[in-house]
């Protein structure tokens, strides 16, 4: 259709091409506007407009990123809520005929395309599909795993096969917001660091080499030359432009914006118009179903809103006395055979308030530079500990560091044949151990359904870890699992 | 596929727009930006008025070399900050400052690490040695070169296989000493190949017929590993010219594509080329200037045979007439350059504008051109929008980014007016810059190889499905050129994978790099190396 279209284009007549075209475009607009029970402009009217009936659109209003920064933000966060449990219709937007989940806008080759599409997306009707236990914003159980792949060279077949895709667990979104704001401050601390061993490399005429270290963090090193060019070989655990992209089990999403929009795109073929719109590609309607601006500015910044906002993890101690006193057995343990070396009991954070957007986005997820506010949202910081400085102590067990975690004699998380936005097979993010007594199954295609089959899988650059694990009596042992098992997650999901 | 899709495909059809192309806003600060500066003269200056633009004293930041005509030429040394008003300031040194020069183009011709200047004039071409803090000495002497006394317009260099030093090839115009001139008395071109003791140049080889060329370009237009020099020619004065490509074999006498080749004659008022693999075959297009309509050139048969089909209409790059104003006459167009300056992932193409200087058959208020290309291939006026749309006798000019912030920048010489520099501040304002696509700047180097800078080499970037390609060039545009930073818009791709085939047909491996920073790709080595500005011009 698109070839005979071309060439007839090509050969005819301007004046006779502009007038059928007139005529068509004229039949094809009469034609819409008399299906007022399905409307297809993705910018439907406001609340105030009289309800359609017979409207089966699961989102009516999609406001802009300053309407809803202008908003209560409890407000804000409510219609953050809403599109979280929205299950998306086709008319709506849901589906993707013509491109793929790749977060890079991406024609799909030709073919057919059911509606639904278990391993390459989409595959949900509503992000509280998944994420959902205990709570919405929650964990999701292993009928909820997903099949990540990039959408450009890989090959979306209906298939299960690991060569096709990464089988991933859904994590719980709970805390979130405290861990972009880490994220944050810690990509800021490394890049003033190199910065600063800039600044003296070219002061003193000599290349300098940077300790790169973030709240306690080791990162390895830069080495800076005076004319200005950067060594990155020994940089550690992040990526080389010292962004700490906290999102996804190998921990290559830098805000939860960025995430929201690629999710949108790959799991419900709901295509935000900041990534795929018509000034990136070309179109208002990349994905050829029909529906335009699908999701506006507005619409992702309620959902980060709403994302940052759910409550972190709380610590439930268990009833019984033997347990309580297992659980602090299990905490003097958990140290003393080296988690915290990866899983940091907690980490400092500066500032608890949340301005979106962040300012590490760009282009094609909304920047700072492209907004007249940020909108801002206070943390829920009760409950946490402050360090001398003044600082909240976020309880999130991690380093937010990514290491290689398989070695030959333990293979188990290096079970994945994709690597993923240049991070290797056998590398991952810490996972976040917060809430982690809900957040079973385990590991990173949650197949393990104990803990302790997590811990004994631990290898490579946490090989010592494990062994100093096993090498505790069996009491200590179960001590650990005991402490593990009261990180829990808030039954709610409102904060 | 659904009908709003049908119906958005024939609108675009109809239209003739790159949907979705949005214009970088371009903010004029010719008057703050501390250049003063004209190309002046008569008619042996009504042509040229070139620029060039590469880094002199080693801070990353590109300086601007002049043409002056009549006047002077004149050196500008960079002292912007990063991503602040453009603001440079002259370096007078009686070396840099000469009159009768019509343009200039840089580059690295003893290999010492420094950038050179091949400087074009009428009468005497000189090649300035670089010293480096932006310091230059004469060099035709050490170099022996032959400077010449022709009305030089046009320099392209390439470097044949096992060769320490450049070939350059040399654009001549018209010969005003002959009888007759200037009807039909076009000058031959020339062609400097290293001398056997690799010490410098050897004499001068004709390249003749010479048809007034205005600028001329070795480009390997067939990837077969050797450029063939392709020279545009003004047909205002040959009589029974053409366009002509040259075989410039290794070890050979140079000879020109022959009709039985696939060659075709071109006639055209030939001003200046620029090139870029636009429909990502892997080969070169080129964009050809002139009076009228400009051509797009474009391989018709394939890599075997250098037979070209035009697809400037196609495309929407014709930019025949003023699209502003009541001037309905054709324009008269000069110095191209592809580069995305909305970074956007699909490369644009600046164009300027300007009369000869009172031809009443041609525009008079002849604006430039902002041609910026879209997802559909297809590219749409905005130079009005962006703010480029000068009517000033333009001829020279750079798109570059002067304050890298990862925002092209653009810089025009003018005939009989000043020098205009525009700041490209995205969607934003002076007072806030709002950038638009992600970006990278590449510097592509051989260390050790008298090619340090890899003329010849093809840059592949690929972010998601698209893979662009363009080649490291010394030449083409109108007596204009630049080195330093290879800029690339990627649209809204965070990361990218870049490889070289450098000018030896050897490949890199794929270097992994994230958008909007710089990086040096040098060859030997696994990864790239990452590069900070320093926020002031200057290195501090």
């Amino acid at each position: 259709m698109w070839e005979h279209v071309v060439s007839w284009a090509s050969r005819s007549n301007v004046r006779q091409l502009v007038l059928c075209c007139a005529v068509v475009a004229g039949v094809m607009c009469a034609s819409l506007t008399t299906r007022a029970a399905e409307p297809t402009s993705g910018l439907a009217a406001d609340p105030a407009v009289d309800p359609v009936i017979g409207d089966e659109r699961a989102v009516t209003y999609h406001p802009d990123h300053a309407q809803v920064a202008a908003l209560p933000v409890d407000q804000a966060i409510g219609i953050g809520r809403h599109l979280f449990e929205a299950r998306f219709t086709r008319l709506d937007g849901v589906g993707r005929p013509a491109a793929t989940q790749s977060e890079i806008p991406t024609r799909r080759v030709p073919g057919n395309f059911p509606p639904f599409f278990r391993t390459s997306g989409p595959e949900a009707n509503s992000c509280r599909g998944c994420h959902n236990q205990p709570s919405v914003g929650g964990a999701g159980d292993f009928v909820a795993n997903v099949f990540v792949s990039d959408g450009i060279s890989d090959a979306d077949f209906d298939s299960l096969d690991p060569q096709f895709s990464n089988e991933r667990g859904t994590v719980a979104i709970n805390g979130a917001g405290f861990v972009e704001l880490l994220a944050r401050e810690m990509t800021r601390e490394l890049q003033a660091q190199r910065q600063a061993g800039l600044q003296q490399a070219r002061t003193t005429g000599k290349s300098q080499r940077v300790a790169l270290t973030s709240k306690g963090v080791s990162f390895g090193f830069v080495t800076l030359d005076p004319d200005g060019f950067v060594d990155i070989r020994e940089i550690q655990g992040v990526d080389h432009d010292l962004v700490i992209r906290p999102f996804s089990q190998k921990g290559v999403f830098s805000s939860l914006r960025q995430f929201t929009i690629n999710a949108l795109n790959a799991h419900h073929g709901m295509q935000a118009d900041e990534r795929y719109g018509a000034q990136w590609t070309g179109t208002p309607d990349f994905d050829g179903d029909g529906k335009a601006k699908e999701i506006s500015t507005g619409d992702v910044t309620a959902l980060v809103l709403f994302q940052a906002s759910l409550p972190t993890p709380v610590r439930r101690l268990p009833a019984a006395p033997v347990l309580r006193a297992a659980v602090a057995t299990g905490k003097q343990v958990f140290a003393e055979v080296g988690c915290p070396t990866c899983h940091r009991t907690s980490l400092p954070l500066t500032s608890s308030i949340f301005a979106e957007p962040n300012p590490l986005n760009t282009a094609g997820t909304l920047r700072p530079s492209e907004t007249a506010r940020p909108a801002l949202l206070q943390l829920d910081r009760s409950g946490f500990e402050k360090n001398a400085a003044g600082q909240i102590l976020v309880p999130l067990f991690s380093d937010l560091k990514r290491h290689r975690i398989a070695d030959e004699d333990h293979p188990y998380f290096a079970n994945e044949l994709l690597g993923q936005r240049f991070v290797g097979r056998d590398v991952f993010i810490t996972p976040r151990l917060w809430g982690v007594g809900d957040t079973a199954p385990y590991g990173h295609r949650g197949d393990l359904t104990t803990l302790r089959e997590a811990i004994l899988q631990h290898g490579g650059e946490a090989a010592s870890a494990r062994k100093a694990f096993e090498g505790r009596p069996r009491a200590d042992r179960n001590a650990v699992i005991e402490f593990l098992k009261h990180l829990r997650l808030p039954t709610g999901s409102a904060s | 596929m659904s009908r709003l899709s049908i119906v958005l495909f024939l609108l675009t059809v109809v239209s003739g727009t790159a949907v979705g192309a949005t214009p970088p806003r371009m903010i004029e600060e010719t008057a703050g930006s501390g250049i003063s500066h004209q190309y002046t003269g008569g008619w042996a200056f009504f042509v040229g008025g070139g620029v060039a633009v590469f880094d002199c004293n080693a801070d990353g930041y590109p300086d601007v070399f002049l043409a002056g005509g009549s006047s002077a030429s004149a050196l500008y040394v960079n002292a912007s900050s990063r991503g602040g008003v453009l603001s440079f300031r002259q370096s007078t040194d009686p070396v840099t400052d000469m009159t009768d020069v019509t343009g200039a183009y840089p580059l690295d011709i003893d290999g010492d690490g420094q950038m050179d200047i091949a400087v074009l004039r009428q009468g005497k071409n000189v090649l300035l040695r670089g010293r480096g803090g932006c310091r230059f000495a004469r060099a035709n002497d050490d170099w022996t070169f032959d400077g010449g006394k022709a009305w030089t317009t046009g320099m392209s260099a390439t470097w044949e296989s096992d060769q320490r030093w450049p070939t350059l090839a040399v654009g001549n115009y018209v010969d005003r000493s002959k009888p007759g001139s200037p009807w039909g008395t076009c000058h031959d071109n020339s062609l400097f190949r290293p001398n056997a003791a690799g010490t410098g140049f050897a004499v001068r080889h004709r390249l003749t017929p010479g048809y007034c060329s205005l600028s001329v370009l070795f480009s390997d237009w067939n990837r077969s590993g050797i450029p063939d020099l392709r020279i545009s020619n003004d047909r205002q004065y040959y009589k029974g010219g053409q366009e002509q490509l040259w075989v410039v074999a290794p070890g050979k006498a140079p000879r020109l594509r022959t009709v039985q080749e696939g060659w075709q004659k071109l006639k055209i008022w030939g001003m200046g080329i620029a090139t870029r693999d636009l429909t990502g075959d892997g080969y070169p297009e080129y964009f050809l200037t002139s009076m009228g309509d400009n051509k797009l050139r474009t391989l018709a048969k394939g890599a075997g045979r250098p037979t070209y089909k035009d697809m400037a209409r196609q495309v929407g790059v014709t930019a025949h007439r003023p699209f502003i104003g009541t001037d309905v006459l054709p324009s008269t167009a000069w110095h191209a350059q592809f580069e995305d300056v909305n970074n956007d992932g699909f490369v644009d193409l600046f164009v300027a504008k300007g009369n000869v200087e009172a031809m009443k058959d041609f525009a008079s208020a002849d604006p430039n051109n902002l041609l910026l290309g879209g997802a559909d291939g297809r590219f749409a006026e905005a130079a009005d929008v962006a703010g480029l749309a000068s009517t000033e006798k333009a001829r020279g000019a750079a798109v570059v980014d002067f304050n890298l912030d990862g925002l092209p920048d653009v810089l025009v010489v003018n005939r009989r007016a000043n020098v205009q520099i525009w700041r490209n501040v995205g969607r934003g304002t002076a007072d806030h810059v709002v950038p638009m696509g992600n970006w990278i700047g590449l510097q592509i180097q051989q260390p050790g190889d008298p090619n340090r800078n890899a003329v010849g080499a093809w840059i592949e970037v690929r972010s998601g499905t698209r893979t662009q390609r363009t080649e490291i060039v010394v030449g083409g545009g109108h007596a204009s050129g630049q080195a330093g930073w290879h800029h690339f818009g990627v649209g809204v791709a965070e990361r990218l994978t870049v490889r070289i085939q450098w000018p030896d047909g050897e490949w890199s491996p794929w270097l992994r790099l994230f958008a909007n920073q710089f990086a040096r790709i040098s060859r030997g080595n696994t990864e790239a190396r990452l590069w900070l500005p320093s926020q002031q011009a200057g290195g501090q």
